[in-house]
């Protein structure tokens, strides 16, 4: 057998090593430059080049072979370096590190307009030594007896929206999403087996209308850095990647990669604004710090508990839709629709096919009282719910008494007599406050009303690929990305309605009717948060329940949001499970 | 971001030291034999003293180098809210100077629309999100009675206090 595409460790569970400088130092010691699948460009091959930046460094380039070079900094001495270029039509791109540092440069040359911009990159410039740090500079190669061009490359949003399927020249298969001009989100196909996608800081810089340069650094992973030069016509790239790998080997190299055009997002910016890099690096009217820039970091902040630490707290702090306008949650239903007292004085049974049935009695709009099929007693809880449509009733309690303190998030159809449950619970392998989700389809058994024998709710591809939006109240927006049949996407607008920070997690997609789907995601390695959310493309409004343990006690909380399609990218081909061979 | 994009985090105002505003030279002296004149010209130089540092006081304000926070009985107790712009109201009557008799001290009164901020509760991952890059607030703009009071010192208008009251 030749085993499954999988990693033992999905991305965002795998303990990166907290490399120490020296380390790093000692790792990059044995490598004279980066690697290359493809022949490299011989573009600069016995030339000298002088690139002047705007504010940054002077660099005085003599190329002596296709993989040698010299460079001297701000009129210093030079330098021996070994280096890699690749060229995508009038762009070269090559990259170089310092030897004896923990530096080195990416460099992009439009050859045509004599336009560059530089990467200075740099190990050990964060708490996480092997986090690639990043500074940007804009310039040009300069003429002797010319005049310096005025024009620059520049930042842009006009990447914003696109994704891509991109195969390199060793092999290396991804999809690459860029739904905000701040972020961008990728699935690692070959690598990793495509389960799902993941998140980091990203630039996209304008060389002309053709073409752009995106780079990417796996923030909170392994913090490896890549860069590329894109051709949005051709869809092709070159570029490099730079970092440690989850085995803290050393990743250096160029590459040559070719694509397909996967679809276009909307934007949301006003019409004419083209500018970028929407998230300001440093809070306004402070100077940010060489290579600063804003990074969520969620698993740095979010709450970790052991069991015994769940167990104490929940006993104490526990509540479901508490009124309130503020606390846990209360910003996520700002446009909550109005509450439905369809079920008031019902009495009807949840049988699910892989758990317990659950006994409900209805007292009102917010009491129920609910017992496992056999048990004797009832327990009393503290309910919502909501009619997304004629007979399709979504709602929630929490299960107080169960050993893993259970949640339900309910979606009953009681036209079909059908009924769908995310089983939220917590005491969960890696931190004991972050939720678990099980899926339980069943029918409902009530008077007067007759289940299907056979029929269930079921999982469906059908959202996957597309982009809607939710406006949760004002000021909060976002925007869902469902990216892989197994994960999707969060991006956060800013205050100019560009995409600015992203994040993902594991997800699942319940087909409810045509045009309604119930969805959820866990926010793992993030704040532990199972949401989940009906969606309903008819109203483009959305109703839901959040599911979170956190300093404040076990909270389950409405989710209401107005929505808007905001387009999809064709993937679906690129998930498709098979025998032998590659996963594409 | 278009450069109309305001700051959610502010340095708080620093008084006396970057919004101040010297005294114009004194005039000639050949021409201050009138008392009338001499106290006309005075006042004169002190209302465009006083306007310089007004029109640069609110640059900082609108490009987020300082910080008016509001007085909460002012605003609805919603001592968490900022201004993140002020304009003047083209609308409204003139500006009003008014510079005390024996100079020293003066007070100002503009009428003006402001934007004001609120920020959203950080009580969900996304709310957290919209704040760790910046954004995060509900704006608001609505029109207002700037009043400032200004101080004199060793040749140099201060601000030493500013209300944004309800019209």
């Amino acid at each position: 057998m030749s085993g499954t595409p999988y990693p033992k460790e999905q991305m965002h569970r795998i303990a990166y090593t907290k490399l120490s400088e020296q380390q790093i130092s000692d790792k990059l010691s044995k490598v004279s430059g980066p690697t290359s699948a493809s022949t490299l460009s011989d573009t600069f091959a016995g030339k000298s080049v002088r690139i002047v930046t705007d504010k940054g460094p002077a660099l005085a380039y003599t190329f002596s072979e296709t993989n040698r070079l010299a460079l001297a900094e701000n009129g210093g001495g030079a330098i021996q370096a070994g280096y890699g270029a690749l060229t995508l039509d009038n762009v070269a791109f090559f990259s170089h590190l310092i030897p004896g540092t923990q530096r080195g440069y990416a460099v992009i040359v439009d050859q045509d307009t004599n336009l560059a911009t530089v990467f200075e990159l740099w190990f050990s410039g964060y708490e996480d030594n092997r986090e690639v740090q990043r500074e940007i500079y804009y310039g040009y190669v300069d003429q002797p007896g010319k005049q310096p061009p005025a024009a620059r490359h520049a930042p842009t949003n006009r990447v914003e929206g696109k994704g891509f399927y991109w195969k390199q020249d060793a092999g290396a298969e991804t999809l690459e999403f860029y739904p905000s001009a701040a972020y961008s989100n990728f699935v690692e196909l070959s690598r990793f087996g495509g389960e799902l996608s993941y998140c980091g800081p990203s630039d996209y810089i304008k060389i002309n209308d053709n073409l752009y340069v995106y780079t990417r650094t796996e923030c909170e992973f392994s913090g490896t850095f890549t860069a590329y030069a894109v051709d949005l016509n051709r869809i092709e790239q070159v570029g490099m990647r730079l970092g440690f790998d989850a085995n803290d080997e050393l990743e250096y190299y160029v590459f040559r990669g070719k694509g397909e055009w996967l679809g276009q997002l909307a934007q949301f910016e006003k019409f004419g604004d083209e500018t970028g890099a929407p998230v300001p690096a440093a809070d306004p009217g402070k100077t940010a710090a060489k290579g600063a820039r804003r990074v969520y970091r969620p698993f740095k902040t979010m709450p970790k508990m052991t069991k015994a630490q769940v167990d104490a707290l929940v006993a104490t702090k526990s509540a479901a839709f508490p009124v309130r306008t503020t606390g846990p949650g209360a910003s996520m239903a700002g446009n909550l629709g109005p509450p439905t007292v369809w079920l008031t004085a019902k009495s009807f049974t949840l049988r699910y096919d892989n758990a317990p049935a659950i006994e409900y009695r209805i007292d009102d709009a917010e009491t129920l009282h609910w017992r496992k099929e056999g048990d004797a007693n009832r327990t009393k809880a503290r309910y919502q719910a909501w009619e997304s449509t004629p007979g399709v009733i979504m709602f929630g309690h929490l299960l107080e008494g169960t050993p893993n303190h259970d949640g339900h998030s309910i979606v009953a159809d009681f036209h079909q007599g059908l009924v769908t449950c995310f089983n939220g619970y917590l005491n969960t392998p890696y931190y004991a406050n972050e939720a678990g989700v099980k899926i339980l389809f069943g029918v409902i058994e009530m008077d007067g009303l007759t289940p299907p024998k056979y029929r269930r709710h079921f999982l469906t591809d059908e959202m996957i690929g597309r982009a809607v939006s939710q406006n949760y109240a004002p000021g909060l927006t976002s925007m869902h990305l469902y990216t892989t049949p197994h994960s999707l996407s969060w991006i956060i607008f800013t205050n100019t309605d560009a995409g600015g920070l992203e994040w993902s997690g594991p997800a699942s997609y319940v087909k409810i009717r045509d045009g309604i789907y119930f969805i959820y995601w866990l926010e793992e390695a993030c704040n532990g948060t199972l949401g989940t959310i009906l969606v309903n493309l008819h109203t483009m409004r959305d109703v839901g329940i959040g599911y979170n343990c956190g300093a404040q006690g076990l909270n389950m909380s409405a989710i209401g949001a107005h929505e808007r399609l905001a387009g999809g990218f064709d993937v679906m081909r690129f998930y498709q499970v098979k025998s032998t061979g590659s996963i594409v | 971001m278009t450069a109309k994009t305001k700051s959610t985090r502010r340095s708080f105002l620093k008084r006396g030291a970057i919004l101040a505003a010297p005294l114009a030279a004194a005039a000639p002296a050949a021409i201050m034999t009138d008392n009338d004149l001499k106290a006309r010209l005075a006042r004169l130089e002190n209302e465009a003293a006083i306007r310089a540092l007004h029109q640069r006081w609110l640059h900082q304000i609108n490009s987020g180098e300082a910080l008016l926070p509001l007085s909460p009985s002012r605003i609805g107790n919603k001592d968490t809210e900022n201004v993140s712009t002020i304009a003047p109201d083209h609308s409204a009557p003139f500006d009003a100077i008014e510079v005390a008799a024996h100079g020293g001290t003066a007070t100002g009164r503009f009428r003006c629309t402001v934007e004001i901020e609120t920020p959203i509760a950080q009580d969900c991952t996304f709310a957290r999100m919209a704040h760790a890059q910046g954004s995060g607030f509900v704006r608001r703009t609505e029109r207002r009675l700037l009043s400032v009071k200004y101080v004199e010192s060793s040749g140099a208008w201060s601000i030493s206090s500013a209300e944004l009251a309800p019209l």
